[in-house]
């Protein structure tokens, strides 16, 4: 019974730490998002926060399983949809896509001193940085 | 619209463009983004007149093209593109200025947005029509014709005017609607890919009005869009003319949707178009008629960085001759029927080499002819059969 309860609680353990978490910059006035705010702003379509200041997309590449899961888990979204619609502002001139950055420790970084920033990552156990955005359906 | 100042805003629209480009170099990066994408294909439409008259494999499938975004301030930017394209006989061939504009955020908070662009913009009311030279945005090499048909490519891709969009993130999921008024100016060749060569008037737009509204549910892996379109076109013959002076009415009514899975996807969209045509043929001819086509395309990801594509498009000239007969029968038996329809079954095959370089490869089978240049006089010598196929392969790179 107890090797049971440990096997749990280390699936659960690894399945939190797994977890995608939303971040933004610690000033940003916003402690939730619905899927269809969060959308709109990686969409590129909703570019200012509450306060008026200018939103700052980063993300990752579009092989990296973290953005993938975040597509999915967090978006309810595919990869390719975002790549079409990033394309489609980019090309056509309605705005600009998100940077694009290299890895989940840089994404700490830009999104921690950049003002307007929101990002993800999944390791979440180092957040004094940063502000965790609750997402809603 | 005074056609002589379009003419003018357009060489000034290119020397801006070309100004901006070149004292980028002292903007930052966060206020200055450029892009661009480069590919070259090969085509072959035997037994037609859609790229060339001779039957062999052309490399006349080029698209490039440079852009530049611009933040002027938080509530104003400037956007343009040059493109050099080469279809072949599908569209004019050369440089162009493809948009230039000023994006104007009128209002902005967290949940709705309205914007303004003024100058020259991209069509954004149809499912590729923002970005159908653009080579990897789209599903197939040659988009479905029902909708995209390449003779109006020149006129349907973009205006010089004014549009308005505006984005509202509601309890039922996000709303889009798009509002534009515009023109585009038709040079000499344009309106021969149009009217045909032995048109030597001066054709004009005298104005195109669009608008179309996106839906995109919550929680669903459904978009849907509606969208209008009116557009006035007049022809002033020349000296020595087959046509006379007249004047065309363009209108259309679309529907799209799009459901995205995983590891496929759909996309479709349905089109009546409402052709009216007083004179022009002889002083006081008169014809309207309602043309309908639509298509289904399906994506399908078969493994890691490869997807598979169907394509079913379907076009009728006249809704209420689909058969093409009556057509055939009021031009004296002069014209086929299969002048009168054009479906077309697609499949095609894309490769990602990497994140950005691309290799399509698709072919196409063919019933019908009606939407092969020339759209208002059919070419009878150089579109000789009923069915027909063409293959074409593009590889293309983009930054």
């Amino acid at each position: 019974m107890n090797i049971k309860f440990a096997v749990a609680g280390f699936v659960l353990w690894a399945c939190s730490a797994l977890a995608t978490e939303v971040v933004t910059h610690p000033a940003v006035p916003m402690d939730q998002l619905t899927v269809t705010q969060l959308r709109a702003i990686y969409s590129m379509r909703q570019q200012n926060w509450p306060d008026g200041k200018a939103i700052r997309v980063f993300v990752l590449s579009a092989k990296n399983p973290i953005h993938q899961r975040f597509a999915k888990e967090k978006l309810q979204m595919f990869p390719y949809q975002l790549d079409r619609i990033w394309q489609k502002i980019t090309y056509s001139g309605l705005g600009a896509a998100p940077v694009v950055l290299t890895s989940e420790q840089q994404m700490r970084e830009m999104v921690a001193n950049t003002e307007g920033a929101i990002g993800y990552i999944e390791n979440s156990d180092e957040l004094s940085t940063l502000k965790v955005i609750h997402v809603t359906q | 619209m005074n056609y002589p100042r379009l003419k003018s805003f357009m060489l000034r629209s290119k020397l801006c463009l070309i100004l901006l480009l070149s004292c980028s170099w002292q903007l930052q990066a966060d206020e200055l983004q450029w892009h661009g994408f480069i590919s070259q294909g090969l085509i072959q439409a035997p037994e037609t007149n859609f790229v060339n008259l001779d039957d062999s494999i052309s490399a006349e499938l080029t698209d490039v093209g440079v852009n530049m975004s611009w933040a002027l301030s938080e509530k104003l930017r400037l956007a343009g593109q040059v493109v050099y394209l080469d279809g072949g006989r599908r569209y004019t061939k050369g440089t162009r200025l493809d948009y230039l504009f000023l994006d104007w955020t009128l209002y902005s908070d967290f949940d709705w947005r309205l914007n303004l662009f003024i100058g020259r913009f991209k069509n954004q009311h149809w499912l590729y029509s923002a970005t159908r030279d653009v080579p990897f945005t789209r599903n197939a090499i040659v988009l479905p014709q029902s909708v995209y048909f390449d003779s109006f490519r020149d006129i349907a891709v973009g205006s010089d005017g004014l549009a308005l969009k505006a984005t509202r993130n509601t309890s039922i999921g996000e709303i889009e609607l798009n509002w534009s008024w515009g023109a585009t100016n038709l040079s000499k060749e344009q309106s021969q890919i149009l009217l045909s060569t032995q048109a030597q008037g001066n054709a004009d737009q005298d104005y195109v009005h669009q608008a179309s509204l996106f839906w995109r549910p919550d929680h669903s892996a459904w978009q849907w869009g509606v969208s209008l379109l009116d557009s006035d076109f007049s022809y002033k013959k020349a000296e020595l003319d087959l046509y006379s002076d007249g004047a065309m009415t363009v209108q259309r009514v679309m529907l799209n949707g799009r459901y995205a899975a995983e590891y496929w996807e759909l996309s479709s969209e349905w089109v009546q178009e409402r052709l009216d045509i007083s004179d022009f043929y002889v002083p006081g001819f008169k014809r309207n008629s309602f043309s309908q086509g639509w298509y289904v395309q399906g994506r399908y990801n078969l493994m890691p960085r490869t997807w598979a594509l169907l394509s079913v498009d379907i076009f009728d000239l006249d809704k209420d001759d689909r058969s093409g007969v009556k057509f055939s029968q009021s031009t004296g038996g002069m014209v086929p029927a299969y002048f009168g329809y054009q479906d077309d079954v697609t499949l095609g095959l894309t490769y990602d080499f990497t994140d950005n370089l691309r290799l399509t490869m698709e072919h196409h089978w063919v019933k019908g002819t009606a939407r092969l240049a020339y759209p208002v006089m059919p070419d009878l010598q150089h579109n000789k059969s009923e069915y027909w196929q063409m293959w074409a392969m593009q590889l293309m790179y983009w930054f």
